[in-house]
């Protein structure tokens, strides 16, 4: 199974504060026990909303909004891809990430092309295959 | 630069474990992520189950605390994404426009955090993340 663990923002974050250097070898290192582990498959940060911009596509024609965006708990400021066998065991690995008081973490699972049943057709599931395969490649 | 297309389907925060797609909604999004991949702009996508079967964990005190989804307190929630590398951020603005999403979706954009955007400091803590994130994918 495949999980996204993702790092909600907070105020800190949503400022462009930068992690310390100490937080970032703290994070290297739970980010080292993760492949040591064969769990991780990806992990970024994401630039803070101030710099981004949203799309609202009700009414059809989408609508440009640029940021920042609130409130800072419903944000994403990054996430991890990683490999478990199960949501227990991400739990159970992510509760030692070195995270600081106030900052909380959301773990989705990833779905896979079995859990979309009769909505990915044959020809859907290929196609989708062909995707991923070439889009990893480039 | 890479950017992130954070889909945000507003009604998702309170969707079941076993939310049903449509399979005409489906095609149109491959025809898209067909389109995204044949201009050799996509790196990687991926949708995510209902926060219904997901958790939280908040390192509030120190201690992590683990809470089952669904989270009453949000009001909007990641259903998917896309990772893309284009030229500027109007560009993936430009993309996310074409995206062929419904009334009720919110489609963000983020760039991602590169190594070159941290301190000397910090990058230096970090040697060696690149190498780790390449071996992980492997």
């Amino acid at each position: 199974m495949r999980f996204m663990v993702i790092v909600k923002a907070t105020t800190r974050s949503e400022a462009g504060a930068m992690p310390s250097t100490e937080e970032f070898a703290a994070m290297g290192r739970f980010n080292e026990e993760l492949v040591n582990a064969g769990m991780m498959e990806a992990g970024e940060g994401l630039h803070p909303t101030s710099k981004g911009a949203r799309l609202d596509f009700k009414g059809g024609e989408p609508a440009v909004t640029a940021g920042p965006f609130t409130p800072a708990t419903d944000l994403v400021a990054g996430f991890w891809l990683i490999k478990a066998a199960s949501l227990a065991d991400v739990i159970a690995v992510m509760k030692r990430a070195p995270f600081t008081a106030g900052e909380q973490i959301e773990i989705r699972q990833i779905f896979s092309a079995e859990d979309f049943g009769e909505a990915l057709t044959p020809e859907l599931r290929a196609q989708e295959e062909r995707l991923r395969a070439q889009a990893a490649k480039s | 630069m890479r950017f992130m297309m954070l889909m945000i389907p507003l009604g998702y925060e309170s969707a079941p474990p076993d939310v049903q797609l449509d399979p005409e909604r489906v095609a149109a999004m491959m025809r898209y992520n067909e389109e995204l991949k044949d201009a050799g702009v996509l790196i990687t996508l991926d949708g995510l189950h209902p926060p219904s079967m997901g958790a939280r964990v908040s390192f509030a005190g120190g201690k992590p605390v683990v809470t089952d989804g669904p989270f009453a307190e949000s009001k909007e929630v990641l259903g998917g994404y896309w990772m893309i590398e284009v030229a500027s951020r109007d560009e993936a603005i430009a993309w996310a426009k074409k995206c062929p999403a419904s009334d009720n979706e919110i489609v963000e954009i983020r760039q991602v955090q590169e190594m070159t955007d941290f301190s000397e400091e910090v990058q230096q803590a970090a040697a060696g993340f690149s190498e780790l994130q390449r071996g992980a994918r492997r």
